[in-house]
């Protein structure tokens, strides 16, 4: 892979760190309110705070556009695919597969097709080919997060 | 069974394509502009099938606590994030990182709500991810 200098590595790690950790808040709110609510509410909600949320941001923040050119249509489609995530997860949940096996199935679908997508550089985005050490590290967090998904919880 | 197993295969493949999808948007874009498209895009989207399944007020989603609504301004973040890292270390490494602060953190919500766990699972998963964290890194680098 591209090698970033040493300092925006550590920037960009833990930027993707700390995403993580927004990760589990929004399981956090978004799972209470399909405690209350239907699944769909528990979606529905996050997705219309969240665009009222993210045009005030534009607002404010005023981003600089990367290029004046309009890009393809299909590139606006990137949230189709995350509800029906929603719609897929809230399914298997009340399966077999319960909580812990709908999150280790979907760390491992994710894994392989992320890997699949550097690899080809699939849409647009750069292409990368893994090193050994990207695969140790895939090992050791995927282990880790196995154990934390079967055994970390009191069940 | 395997019905289910390949949704939530299918669901985490999704995971990944809708972070690529934005990613690319956000080279033409910015992060937060592709952030924006992606929840207005869902929320249409969401709206529609909810009205042809029905029931979306179901329940009593009154009752629930008010900061269970703040999931959205927090996911306006993930997902600019995501946008803005996938393009820069690429799908499997964002992929890699997000999953290890998730569970981290996960590990950290649980011991703060008092939910029960046990204490060895909880260090050897921890462990190892931080571990896999350490490799990743190391291998950045010695290039």
């Amino acid at each position: 892979m591209s090698q970033p200098s040493q300092s925006k590595q550590i920037l960009y790690f833990s930027a993707a760190f700390g995403a993580g950790g927004l990760l589990s808040l929004m399981v956090l709110f978004n799972g209470t309110l399909a405690a209350y609510g239907s699944l769909f509410f528990a979606s529905w909600v996050p997705h219309l705070t969240g665009t009222v949320a993210a045009l005030l941001f534009l607002i404010i923040l005023r981003p600089k556009r990367a290029e004046v050119k309009r890009p393809p249509l299909w590139v606006y489609l990137g949230g189709v695919s995350g509800a029906v995530t929603v719609m897929l997860t809230s399914a298997t949940l009340n399966s077999a597969l319960a909580l812990s096996g709908t999150i280790a199935l979907g760390l491992a679908g994710q894994m392989v097709f992320s890997l699949f997508a550097d690899m080809r550089g699939l849409f647009g985005l750069p292409q990368r080919t893994p090193l050994r050490r990207d695969y140790m590290a895939l090992a050791l967090i995927i282990m880790g997060s196995l154990v934390l998904i079967f055994f970390g919880s009191g069940s | 069974m395997i019905w289910f197993a390949s949704l939530a295969i299918l669901a985490g493949v999704l995971v990944s394509l809708s972070r690529q999808i934005n990613g690319r948007l956000a080279l033409s874009t910015s992060a937060m502009e592709s952030s924006f498209w992606n929840h207005i895009v869902g929320l249409v989207f969401i709206t529609g099938v909810a009205l042809l399944v029905g029931g979306l007020f179901a329940g009593e989603p009154a009752a629930a606590p008010w900061w269970a609504y703040f999931g959205g301004p927090v996911g306006v973040i993930f997902i600019a994030a995501g946008s803005w890292l996938i393009a820069r270390i690429g799908a499997a490494q964002t992929a890699l990182l997000i999953i290890a602060g998730q569970m981290i953190s996960g590990v950290v919500l649980d011991i703060i709500m008092g939910a029960p766990g046990q204490l060895w699972a909880r260090t050897l998963g921890v462990a190892l991810i931080l571990a896999g964290m350490w490799v990743a890194h190391g291998g950045r680098a010695k290039g």
